[in-house]
């Protein structure tokens, strides 16, 4: 296989990044959100920008402090009948204090313009193309030339740059991975555009955040965006176009809907554009489902195929990625219940609890909602509730149980039985039981 | 509420006699006494947005915090903003204005006194109105800014934002009142020989902010009108799904807003720029520039606004010029702060409390300002932007700048206010721990901002890194608080237990101290005669203020020969060239007579009831509009069309009754 150009870009920048990624690999633990660690081209930019700013600050910042304290220390009164000059001014000074100042802006106008354009040019013909839709409180990642639709969680190739098309589906929002780039406001009736080319795996695992106020849950609108090798990407990429890991069912008809490829029939996963020729190799690679899974499940879950790298490794996950939100108190699940996978699927798809109405699921004919976050692979991912917790059964029950107390204002509503639904003010009379909710889990965490 | 309360309590003075009680309160005309409600009123309003703010930082001290929950966050957030910005240092500053403007240019009252009254009854019930929000637990919860389409009733269908866009609409009737009614006072009100450039600093600064104020509020009516109609009528002017522009709410916000900026510091330099030529025995340095600077930022300040939106993808030209006209802001600017430094070059310093404030004001603004030309370069600020770094940032120009050149200036003015002194040694202490707290509450955000935390979060995870910068700035907060209680226990008892201050008890140069403190109800017994920018000096220091170089354009109004053809070229003070004649016209020096206007037989304006009567009015119109959310239609339109007639019974009463007696 050839070396596509952008990796030999990357080889020949590896000695740098891996330099600049020693010296900060030290720092990134204590400040993991740090604008001064910067894993593209276009921050980087803009950092020398801003510390072109930064010195110059000081520098005026030094002086001007300075002289005041030089003034009040040798002009302080030293007699009561001290009767100082008056002095009205003086054109040859006030002259200066115009004309330095007017400079040094120059000096700093001139890098600014420059980097104003070269950062809002056009991005390149082959980049990867990514759809960041805002919701309220979560963000839905496309990557239309993959068929991918995901929630939350952002891969993306190292040395490849990547155009964001940034839009919302309600209120304003703000898109921001500090140490790659943004931000870029989500505008509605808009479209806005950022690209960047990330060039780091040293620190692969990046928090993102919302960072225009967008209500009650704006502190909890988070994401992760994963910088993993090109290899790596298209292997996720193919696992997340290809439909549910778990009981996927071949539907009659090629539902128009779906966003994903989960209109083809499971066990062929379909090869219908130009790109998965390009992944073929990874797409069918491994078929067959985790072996317990399996042998609760039989047929459907043996069909579908099994790629190589599916989601960022949890046991590499730095601290800084894995949310330590407390769970509220007073909501309690009861850990030791088992569930059944195929009892949660049997749940889902005959519509209780609503999920049907929000969620997708590609290759689950009865989950088609484009309202919520699409939950096809929804157990690839290390976080739930837009960054809020960790993606494990404990937190996945709570969440399902009582999603309103476990994040303020979200849209989801509270779904366990007997729970107070802190937004209609009111307890849920029929809701799901806790065996149910564990069963439903026991699917979701089959959905790799 | 606690301020008309707490009114009373300035002590009933040789100047208002026969006029005390509270009834004399709500009727005064008295630009004096609304200068002291105001003030009043404002720093009610001020802690009770530090305490918003205390309950902010309480939640964030530490990561995960369950103090407030996120919509009680979101109000407190928002309320501390709004609150600062419309009720604490705009109405802080209307204060002095009310206080000083009339007492610097030589005036007894300003030019439209009952629409005077009207003003603050405006502000007040405002104030009032934004507030009751808490009380039927709907407070504004979609920031100061207000961003559509957030705030419209899709996405906010409470009466939290409602109380918003009436409760500022009804502020915005009081800001553009008092600013016609300001720059009225200033073109037709000044003493003869008072020409613009011998106006005080301070009242310079505040004729430029009146022009702000009447330039910028029509624009956020505007934006405001336009949501209420959307909230209230169905109108599509922010309805997305109608295909509307969110950016035209920002725009009209920002047009407004940045210029707003400059409307909450403006007053402050002019403060700075009283108070550091007193207390360094030199007149103000380059004073032409500093009023050409003042005129020159609020110019400019129009034409940066789109700074407020680099994130918005306004694209690299729009992004150009924004970012280049914002660094342009920063050479007036800068002139101030070289032109306070060196007018205190060379002088006798002494620090007083006011003039620690107003050092404090130069220190912490240029901090401000300079984080300040970090952001205006596009590319960098989309780094910090929404971050916390600009909370620090507006924070050392509002907070650093506003509030420490407001401080200063009560500390100045409280003797002229009251007679008597405020407490140097509490004011030591509480500019000290003001200014340690201050700094240790917003110093830290930069960094938290540069690490990466968002603004407007009411919570955050443990790990990020901003955990002890958070803490640090809480603590800070506390620091700030006792700074506060101090003053405010200063301030109450100094009324009754400070030295007397008599005229003068500064050693200042300009009008406002050549007559008794407090000043009697028609402020002079003889207009003065001005012959120069600090009169007061050319009298008690004529040796050392004999070259103040100004043009003899207003000496024409003297009616005096000055022995000097009118060339309109700089020539030396005529107080000390021709003291004779200067004597004659213009110096000026009262004592306290105890004397009523009456006695005087100078004619003053009648109180009057109707103003605040028509102030209600107009809050009970805007008060029915709440209704109609509440689905009480027919309850709505009776309270608008009561709050409607009380507005214009009241107003033609007002119309019909004469300003004053005839003697």
């Amino acid at each position: 296989m050839p070396v596509p150009p952008r990796l030999r870009r990357l080889t020949t920048a590896a000695l740098p990044v891996l330099a600049a990624v020693a010296l900060t690999a030290c720092n990134n633990a204590a400040y993991p959100n740090s604008i001064f660690h910067n894993h593209t081209e276009f921050n980087r930019e803009v950092g020398t920008l801003f510390k072109i700013l930064i010195y110059l600050g000081t520098a005026v910042f030094i002086f001007v402090e300075g002289l005041l304290l030089y003034v009040l220390f040798r002009y302080r009164r030293r007699s009561e009948s001290d009767r100082p000059e008056h002095v009205h001014g003086n054109t040859t000074l006030e002259i200066l204090w115009t004309a330095i100042p007017a400079l040094i802006l120059a000096f700093i106008a001139v890098p600014t313009v420059r980097t104003i354009f070269s950062t809002q040019a056009k991005a390149r013909g082959d980049a990867l193309q990514v759809e960041v839709i805002g919701h309220q409180w979560w963000w839905e990642f496309r990557y239309p030339q993959y068929k991918v639709t995901t929630a939350d969680e952002l891969y993306l190739p190292v040395g490849r740059t990547v155009n964001f098309s940034l839009k919302t589906q309600d209120v304003l929002h703000s898109f921001w991975v500090p140490q790659l780039g943004g931000k870029r406001d989500l505008i509605t009736n808009h479209t806005n555009f950022l690209w960047f080319t990330p060039d780091s795996i040293g620190v692969a695992a990046l928090n993102g955040m919302c960072v225009e106020y967008c209500g009650a849950s704006h502190a909890n609108m988070r994401f992760k965006t994963f910088t993993v090798t090109p290899a790596e990407f298209e292997q996720w990429a193919a696992h997340q176009a290809s439909p549910a890991a778990y009981g996927a069912i071949a539907p009659a008809a090629p539902a128009g809907a779906a966003p994903a490829t989960g209109a083809a029939p499971a066990a062929t996963p379909a090869v219908a554009t130009a790109d998965t020729t390009k992944r073929g190799a990874s797409v069918s690679a491994a078929p067959g489902a985790p072996a317990q899974v399996a042998a609760d499940t039989g047929a459907a879950a043996a069909t579908v195929q099994q790629a190589g790298y599916v989601s960022y490794p949890r046991e590499k996950l730095p601290a800084w990625t894995i949310p330590k939100t407390p769970t509220p108190a007073g909501l309690t699940f009861n850990t030791a219940l088992v569930g059944n996978a195929d009892r949660g699927l049997k749940l889902l798809s005959t519509g209780q609890g609503g999920c049907v109405g929000c969620h997708m699921i590609a290759g689950n004919p009865v989950m088609m909602g484009v309202i919520g976050p699409n939950l096809t692979h929804v157990a690839s991912r290390t976080t739930i509730a837009a960054g809020l917790y960790p993606n494990d059964a404990k937190h996945l029950a709570l969440w399902i149980k009582n999603a309103r107390m476990m994040k303020p204002g979200v849209i989801m509503p509270t779904l366990g039985k007997g729970q107070y639904d802190p937004v209609t003010k009111a307890v849920v009379p029929m809701g799901l039981t806790d065996e149910q909710i564990a069963d439903i889990v026991a699917y979701l965490q089959a959905l790799k | 509420m606690a301020t008309t309360a707490a009114a009373p309590a300035i002590p009933a003075t040789d100047s208002y006699v026969g006029t005390s009680g509270v009834w004399s309160w709500l009727t005064t005309v008295d630009h004096k006494r609304i200068g002291t409600l105001y003030l009043f009123t404002s720093l009610f309003f001020f802690l009770l947005g530090g305490l918003e703010a205390g309950m902010i930082r309480w939640q964030l001290a530490v990561p995960n915090n369950h103090v407030l929950s996120a919509e009680a966050y979101n109000q407190m957030f928002t309320m501390h903003g709004t609150t600062m910005v419309f009720l604490a240092i705009m109405p802080l500053s209307a204060a002095f204005f009310n206080y000083l403007i009339p007492l610097q240019i030589g005036a007894r009252d300003v030019a439209f006194p009952r629409l005077n009254a009207f003003s603050y009854w405006v502000f007040l019930f405002g104030g009032i109105f934004m507030n009751a929000s808490w009380f039927v637990g709907a407070a504004p919860n979609g920031g100061w800014f207000g961003y559509a389409p957030l705030t419209t009733l899709q996405f906010s269908p409470g009466l939290n934002i409602d109380f918003w866009v009436l409760g500022l609409q009804i502020l915005g009737v009081s800001s553009l009142a008092a600013a016609f009614n300001f720059i009225t006072t200033i073109i037709n009100m000044r003493a003869p020989g008072m020409n613009l450039m011998r106006m005080p600093m301070f009242t310079w600064n505040a004729f430029v902010v009146q022009f702000l104020l009447i330039l910028a509020f029509p624009v956020i009516t505007i934006a405001l009108v336009f949501l209420q109609f959307d909230r209230f009528f169905g109108t599509n002017f922010y309805t997305i799904a109608a295909g509307a522009d969110p950016l035209l709410w920002q725009h009209l916000f920002w047009i407004f807003g940045h210029p707003e900026v400059y409307i909450l510091v403006l007053p402050a330099f002019g403060l700075t720029s009283e108070i550091i030529p007193t207390f360094s025995r030199k007149p103000i340095f380059g004073y032409p520039v500093m009023a050409y600077a003042t005129m020159l930022i609020a110019f400019l300040g129009f034409g940066v606004w789109a700074h407020h939106m680099f994130a918005v993808g306004m694209g690299p030209i729009a992004d150009t010029v924004f970012g280049v006209t914002t660094m342009l802001i920063a050479i007036p600017t800068g002139v101030k702060i070289f032109n306070w430094v060196f007018t205190m070059w060379g002088g006798s310093l002494q620090f007083t409390t006011a003039m620690k404030f107003a050092i404090a004001l130069v220190a912490l603004f240029t901090i401000g300002g300079i984080s300040g030309v970090m952001h205006a370069s596009p590319p960098a600020d989309l780094q910090q932007t929404d971050t916390y770094f600009i909370v620090a940032h507006f924070h050392y120009v509002l907070f650093g700048g506003s509030m420490m050149g407001i401080f200063g200036g009560i500390y100045y003015y409280y003797p002229k206010m009251t007679g008597r002194m405020l407490s140097e040694k509490l004011g030591n202490w509480h500019f000290w721990l003001m200014f340690i707290g201050m700094n240790l509450t917003f110093f830290p955000m930069h960094f938290s901002g540069l690490y990466g935390m968002p603004r407007r979060i009411y919570t955050y995870d443990a790990g990020q890194g901003w955990e002890r910068f958070n803490l640090t700035s809480s603590i800070g907060t506390a620091v700030l608080f006792i700074g506060l209680l101090i003053f405010v226990y200063n301030f109450l008892i100094a009324g009754r237990r400070g030295a007397i201050a008599g005229n003068d008890p500064w050693g200042a140069g300009t009008l406002e101290w050549s007559i008794p403190s407090p000043p009697p109800e028609y402020n002079f017994a003889r207009i003065p005669r001005v012959t120069s920018r600090l009169p007061l000096w050319d009298v008690k220091t004529p040796t050392l203020n004999a070259e103040v170089p100004h043009t003899d354009r207003g000496d024409r109004r003297l009616d005096v020969d000055v022995g000097t053809k009118h060339t309109g070229h700089s020539h030396p003070n005529p107080a000390n060239s021709y003291p004779q004649q200067a004597t004659e016209s213009g110096m000026h020096i009262e004592e306290a007579t105890g004397k009523s206007a009456k006695d005087l037989g100078i004619p003053m304006p009648n109180q009057t009831i109707k103003p605040l009567i028509c102030a209600a009015g107009l809050t009970i119109m805007f008060t029915g509009l709440l209704f109609i959310h509440e689905d009480k239609h027919s309850l709505a339109i009776a309270t608008i069309l009561t709050g409607a007639l009380i507005m214009t019974m009241s107003l033609y009463a007002w119309v019909l009754t004469p300003l004053e007696d005839h003697h």
